[in-house]
């Protein structure tokens, strides 16, 4: 009797114990996700006009990756006729739901959570509108240990190309911990 | 009469087979306005096609450029944007079928490129002669 009053406790004990560490995992996997999630990454594109008509080019860069301002410059009309060299001039309807896409997610906008985003928002001093990230001092500083002929190599060929070593660019995610340059394997700070 | 009828024929006798509609309808309208602008015109070209996709221009960006330069000479296989390295699906409907079947999508890229290629617009008979250029292209 006494035996199973001891099992009892310990049964319970097990249970409680259990739920705990559960609890805690639950916990810890929301810290990573925090530590290695939103600090490291953006909100994926989630627009098909945006993939067909901008990302048919060049990698789609994610709105949460530039202050509105940036945007709304980097999509007037005249800048599109010139756009990194290229003509990219658009419909005025598909250019108009573009912005509207590209603000409305933008790195500064009220409804965009992720703090990578933030971080780049707060980053870019207030008189400055670059119109690509590659262009800013927050950027440079983090991509300025890469040697030349990485970025030079024609798997990559720019500093613009993300998705040529940042292997999670297309998720938004750019942490450390998955970045593979071409012929040169994984890339430890 | 009979030259209103001329016009309308022409393309489909030329490259009905290949074309769906909404895009015989865009190279009827190619082939009246290069009438319109060359009044010799006799309908479009593979050849003169041909020509104006495989030259080298300097293009917008002050340097040597031709369509080849992207989309390769073999319109069946991918093509890679030579800035960005970005993949681009084959031109050749032959490969792709999506390819040269949405009119609004063919005049964009039509305007761009003749862009970055040439440094100005196309005209209507550079366009249509573009296009039956890249749809028979074996």
């Amino acid at each position: 009797m006494k035996k199973m009053k001891i099992f009892t406790i310990l049964a319970l004990v097990g249970v409680a114990f259990a739920t705990f560490s559960m609890a805690d995992s639950d916990e810890y996997s929301k810290k990573s996700y925090k530590k290695y999630g939103s600090k490291y990454s953006v909100a994926p594109v989630n627009n098909k006009l945006y993939e067909d008509e901008c990302a048919s080019c060049h990698f789609g860069y994610q709105p949460g990756l530039l202050p509105k301002r940036s945007w709304v410059k980097l999509m007037e009309p005249r800048e599109l006729e010139n756009h990194f060299g290229d003509d990219a001039t658009l419909e005025e309807e598909d250019r108009l739901t573009l912005l509207g896409y590209l603000t409305a997610n933008a790195a500064d906008s009220k409804y965009n959570n992720s703090r990578l985003s933030k971080e780049i928002a707060r980053e870019i001093p207030r008189g400055l509108t670059p119109i690509a990230l590659s262009q800013t001092r927050y950027f440079k500083h983090d991509h300025d240990e890469i040697p030349k002929r990485f970025i030079e190599q024609k798997e990559v060929k720019s500093i613009a190309n993300c998705a040529a070593c940042h292997t999670t660019a297309q998720k938004g995610y750019y942490g450390e911990r998955d970045i593979v340059i071409p012929n040169y394997g994984r890339w430890d700070d | 009469m009979k030259k209103v009828l001329w016009l309308f024929l022409l393309p489909l006798v030329l490259f009905g087979a290949d074309l769906n509609p909404q895009m015989q309808k865009y190279m009827e309208e190619l082939a009246k306005q290069a009438k319109q602008e060359n009044p010799d015109f006799k309908g479009f070209d593979y050849k003169r096609g041909e020509k104006i996709f495989t030259s080298t221009h300097i293009g917008k960006r002050g340097k040597p450029i031709s369509c080849v330069s992207c989309h390769t000479s073999d319109l069946t296989k991918e093509g890679k944007n030579i800035n960005t390295g970005k993949v681009l699906p084959p031109l050749s409907p032959q490969a792709n079928p999506k390819s040269i079947t949405k009119v609004k999508k063919v005049k964009k890229w039509l305007k761009r490129n003749f862009k970055d290629v040439y440094n100005r617009v196309g005209t209507a008979q550079e366009k249509g002669d573009a296009i039956v250029y890249i749809v028979n292209k074996k």
